[in-house]
Formats: C-alpha cells, structure tokens, sequence
C-alpha cells in the first residue's frame, strides 16, 4: 500500500496556502449523503502541488438533493466546473439495508427500479441546471447480509440488489458526457470497509469514511479534476537496469540480469505488463539509460521475458550522457514539454538531479523493493482523460511514424524538399457529434501552437458546434508514413459579418513545422471571402508555453494594430504547392 | 504530557498553544467545530494509543475534560 499523509496534515496545509495568480482555476462542488468534511480542503492542498489553484463548496449535510434542484442553492450560485456527488447504501436503502428480505423478489426489484429513477431523476435535473461535470459515486456492497452464508443462494438477494443498482447507473450514464460514475465499491474493497467504515464515527457523526482514508479517497477523485483540467502526462521515461530488469546488464550480463515469471525477476515481468498496457492506451514509452547500447538492445530485442519490445518505445536514449541531456533530448525529438513527462529511475541521485534540473517533469524514484513498482504505477492519477480516443489508442504508432518522417528529413536536402517528399494530404472537417470529443480534448491538451489557449470541456464544443454564429472545425493529416488523426482546431466567432473573430486556432505538437497551420488560415480566409466578410480578427495571447504560434499571423499576412491582429480578406495568402487540402462535409 | 496535549488540540483547531486551558471547548473556541471535535478525538486516540467509548466522547465539554478521561486511562498529568 502507497502511504497517504494523515487528514490533519491535509487540513493544516490548507490553512497556508497561497493563492498563485498564474495558476490554472477550477471550482469543485462536494454534496454528499454524509458527513465528508475534509475532503474539500485536501482535495485543495492536493491540487496546490500541481500548481491548480482549486475553490470549493461543500453542500451541508445530507442536502444534496436541495443543492441540485433548487436554483437558490449555495451550489448554484457557486458555479462548480465539477461536482461530487457521494451517496451512500445506508441511507439510500433505509430500513431495507438491515433487513431486505422483509421485501419479496418482486418487491426487492421494484424497490431498486424505484431507487435508480430517483437517482435518474436527480441528475436529469443537475444535467437541466448546472452545466458542470457531475461525479455520481456507486453503493458499496457490504460484507453483511442477513441471510449471512445463505445469501449467495438467494435469487436477486441483498448483494445483487446493491450490484443491480450499480450496473444500472453504469449503463445510464455510459453515453454521457457530463456525468461519471466514481467506482467507490471499488475503492472500499481497495482499502477494506473494515479500515474505511468505523462503527464509533457513524454513530458519532455519521462519517461514513474513517479520517485517515479520506486522503486516499481525494486522490481518486483527483483524477477526474486532472482529466477535466488536461493536466496529463503524456510519456514515461524509463530507466532500463533495476527499474525495467533486476541487476546491471553491464556487470551481470545477459544470463543473470532477474526478469521472468519467477521471483525476483517477476516484480519486473509484472511491472512491464502494466507498463504495456498503458502504452496500448496511448502513453508514450521512452528509454533513458546510462548503458551500452548494444548490451542493453541485446536484452530488449533478445530476452524472453521482456515484455515490452523495441517498437514499444517512442524514443531510445541508451548512452553515457547524463540523464537531464538526454531527457531533454526525449522531450525535443519526441515534441512533447517536460511537464508532459514522468521519470521512472532507481538511482536516487539521478532522480534528484532531475528533480532540481527539471522541476517540471515528474520523478518517480524506484530505490525499493521492485515488488512495489507495479502498484505505484498502478496508483499514478497523471494519465487520466475525460474520454479515450482513437488518437490515443494509435499514438505509439504516429510517433513512430513521427520519427521516420525526421529520419527523412535529416536525408532531404532542402526543408522544401522534405515536405514535399512527405506527400502531406489535409483533410478539412466542420465538427460533429463524432469530432466533437477530440476537438475538446485538444483545446483542453494542446499548449504550443495555440493562438488564444481556451480551453473547451466537451459541452462546449457542442454547443459550438450548434452555433450558427460559429465555425467549429478541425483538420485531419495524413502522409506517406501514416495517419495522424484530428490534429488542427479551429474556431470562428462570425457574429459580426463584416469582421470575423478567429477564436481559436491550434496545432498538435506533432504536425508542426509542415505548414499545415497556413492551409488551416487559408481555408477560413477562404470561407471569409465566400461570405463577404472584411477582415478577420484574430489574436495572440502569449502564455509560457506558446512561444511556437508567436510569428504565425505575421508570417499568414496579419496586421497588428493594438492588441489586435487583422486580415483583410480582399488579399489572398499562398499555399505551399506540396500540400494538398481536401475539403469535407460541406 | 499537558504539553503534548496543548499542541495536539493547538494543531487540530488551529489556534495559538497560549490560547488553550482547562475551560477551552466547543462553548467557547470559535474554531473547535463538531467536525473538529471529531478530528481531535481521532488524534488523541492515535497519540496516546488510547481508545475512547461512545460515552467518553459524548462528555467531552472542555479541555479539562479530556484531561480527565485521558487520566481515567492511566495518563499521567503534571
């Protein structure tokens, strides 16, 4: 088990906190069936570390249907971008928790439909009022049952009623974009209701979560306030001997290093199946390792035990660089910042160079027990995302892609050449129920090439989308190596219909540097024209981050006055002739 | 042991060590909520590996209070 620090660490910490102007903002709602203070202020230090500055209200006791329905309500007013809803079996079941078997079969159904409709009803109401993420915990299933050893033979018993109901909520809320079931029975078994549930807090003051477990509770929940906010780490990078394998390929050699289904080496064998198994959900894998390359390619393409295999890794750096060099070398070619990367390492040291060095990426130090590794990893709420797309599902593979297209340049003689070479075909959409997901997620992810850095939640999107006073679109690239999916956004306020507003206008990372963002500007020039409109006004707002679009109205034939960047469409703006632009669904 | 007491109690409601004595409690401590009453309970519990009974908790008026209990379980004060 990962230690937690105690509740009380969590609320003093509070108390010292200091509000960052720069930091990114997002306002939670905690409304719940029991007493849950303490939640909200760790949830609040825990955000902190992150650099979220995060504001909460806390519905009161057992008010939580009051919070949801009423207009006049404290949550209302409050605004939440995300609410918790934490319900418990108990007081959802009432008189029927201790004794269900009071009810017959068909009474027992009837009792949980009538249950699940007022659940359904209550959020029917949130999803009308608020328009907020909404984070529904599940009912735990208890150890207890009435019927003790004879409740597994009872048809549609206490248990599957429980079970029954969670399915139900599952199901409903699968399709939906603003609400999430939180597996909270997963949780409890996680911990154990045993430490989680204590008789004396419940009879005290119906607190329903032993204090020392509501820091791991507001780590779960975490992740969703992470996803909503796209704080996600995109890439880990791994050391290879002690962290990937047990012992030093160097001085062990080939025969000796521990990795296989037998203790030790199955701490390792362990550890790289979860570690491919993210990989397959689109984190990227990269290695950074002081080694010789030949000895440690041996085990990655030879062993049979090693899970993961060389095409596996976006990025190899085995070398006697040292680890900061390397790792900024992974974050280039690979295009992705530091703070977008983990940094798994045995060496302490090595980790506290990267700590001080880089304070951006995240280190994990593996100094222990290897039996550990696969519940730290498993533990990390830094990969999460409101929705898994087919671009995250085929990443590993665009970023191979990605790395022979740079083989290819690096053999081109002029950059021309080399995008000619590329074969590049942009394919131009209006968004859609189908793009709207992706196009949120890259509002929510991209920080380089983006103009104005607004970030869009799903919602939005669509309700963009069904705007006529707007254009959502996105593009789509291909080339000879491949398809890297929906990579561009665009979003035009055309309210005013002599001067267009360029709202938003981004680029992924990894298709920048091929000119695709002029297509982009020039298909909306176009549109603009088509419509009579003047000038296009578009903006750069600089961040941190996006140094990268600085140029890019200028370079498009933009004028600066004030603040302000205006085109006038009465001009027309050249495509590079290697890029062939196909327009759809017009 | 008053000491460690004091700072306990300073720490969970989060008031100056100088601001507690004897008659200090949820009547007279702005910040010694019920949820803090709770919190201080569970810490006591943890530092003087103690367990309190329903009826022990439920008693609880003041700090002078819990002095008394925490002896009832052979906790020594100066």
């Amino acid at each position: 088990m990962i230690n937690e620090q105690s509740l009380q660490y969590y609320l003093n910490q509070a108390q010292k906190l200091e509000k960052k102007s720069n930091s990114k903002q997002i306002k939670i709602g905690i409304i719940s069936s029991y007493t849950i203070n303490g939640l909200a202020e760790t949830l609040q230090v825990k955000c902190a570390v992150n650099d979220v500055n995060c504001r909460y209200y806390v519905g009161a006791y057992n008010q939580y249907s009051q919070e949801i329905i009423s207009k006049d309500s404290g949550l209302y007013k409050f605004n939440p971008d995300v609410v918790f809803l934490l319900l418990d079996t108990r007081s959802l079941f009432g008189n029927v928790f201790y004794d269900s078997y009071s009810l017959n079969l068909e009474e027992r159904k009837l009792f949980v439909k009538e249950k699940f409709e007022e659940i359904e009803n209550l959020i029917n109401h949130f999803s009308k009022n608020f328009n907020s993420k909404l984070i529904v915990s599940n009912f735990t299933i208890p150890s207890y049952s009435s019927f003790g050893i004879n409740e597994t033979k009872q048809d549609y018993g206490f248990h599957e009623m429980i079970l029954s109901l969670n399915s139900k909520l599952n199901l409903l809320f699968r399709e939906k974009n603003n609400v999430y079931i939180f597996d909270f029975n997963s949780f409890s078994s996680k911990h154990g209701q045993k430490n989680i549930f204590n008789y004396k807090n419940f009879l005290f003051g119906d607190i329903q979560i032993d204090f020392d477990y509501i820091p791991y509770l507001a780590h779960e929940l975490q992740s969703y306030i992470n996803a909503f906010l796209g704080i996600t780490k995109k890439c880990i990078v791994l050391d290879l001997d002690n962290t990937l394998w047990g012992g030093i390929i160097g001085e062990d050699g080939f025969e000796k290093i521990q990795l296989g289904p037998q203790p030790p080496g199955n701490a390792y064998y362990e550890f790289q199946k979860f570690l491919k198994a993210l990989k397959q959900r689109g984190i990227i894998l990269a290695i950074n390792s002081k080694n010789n390359l030949e000895d440690a390619l041996k085990v990655i393409r030879e062993h049979p035990y090693m899970i993961l295999q060389e095409e596996d890794f976006s990025c190899l750096k085995i070398n006697w660089q040292d680890k900061v060099k390397n790792l900024k070398e992974i974050s280039k070619e690979l295009n992705i910042g530091l703070d977008g990367i983990v940094f798994f390492d045995d060496d302490k040291i090595n980790c506290e160079y990267v700590n001080v060095t880089l304070p951006q990426v995240k280190v994990v130090n593996l100094s222990g027990d290897p039996s550990f590794f696969p519940e730290i990893l498993q533990n990390m709420n830094d990969f999460e995302s409101l929705k898994i797309t087919n671009e995250d599902l085929k990443r590993t593979q665009m970023y191979s892609e990605q790395i022979k297209r740079d083989e290819l340049k690096d053999s081109s003689i002029s950059l021309n050449d080399f995008l000619k070479n590329l074969a590049i075909k942009i394919i131009i959409k209006k968004s859609d129920n189908f793009l709207t997901p992706r196009i949120s997620q890259l509002t929510l992810k991209t920080n380089q090439f983006n103009l104005t850095t607004k970030r869009y939640q799903e919602e939005d999107i669509h309700r963009l989308t069904n705007d006529p006073n707007f254009i959502v679109g996105c593009a789509q690239v291909k080339d000879k190596f491949g398809d890297s999916g929906i990579t561009g956004v665009f979003i035009v306020n055309k309210q005013n219909s002599d001067e267009w507003h360029l709202d938003s206008f981004l680029l992924s990372c990894r298709i920048m540097g091929r000119e695709i963002e002029k297509s982009l500007i020039a298909y909306v020039i176009d549109e603009a024209k088509k419509n009579n409109v003047k000038k296009i006004i578009a903006e750069y707002i600089p961040t941190q981050k996006n140094k990268p679009s600085e140029n890019f109205l200028s370079e498009c034939g933009f004028l600066k006055y004030d603040d302000k960047w205006i085109y006038d469409v009465s001009n027309s703006l050249k495509l590079p002739e290697f890029l062939s632009v196909k327009v759809e669904n017009e | 042991m008053n000491k460690k007491l004091i700072n306990l109690i300073s720490k969970v409601m989060n008031i100056p060590p100088e601001e507690i004595n004897d008659e200090s409690g949820p009547l007279n401590v702005e910040k010694w909520t019920s949820f803090n009453s709770y919190v201080l309970l569970y810490e006591l519990e943890k530092e003087f590996n103690q367990k309190f009974t329903m009826e022990e908790a439920m008693d609880v008026k003041n700090v002078a209070d819990i002095k008394r209990h925490l002896q009832n379980h052979g906790i020594q004060f100066d």
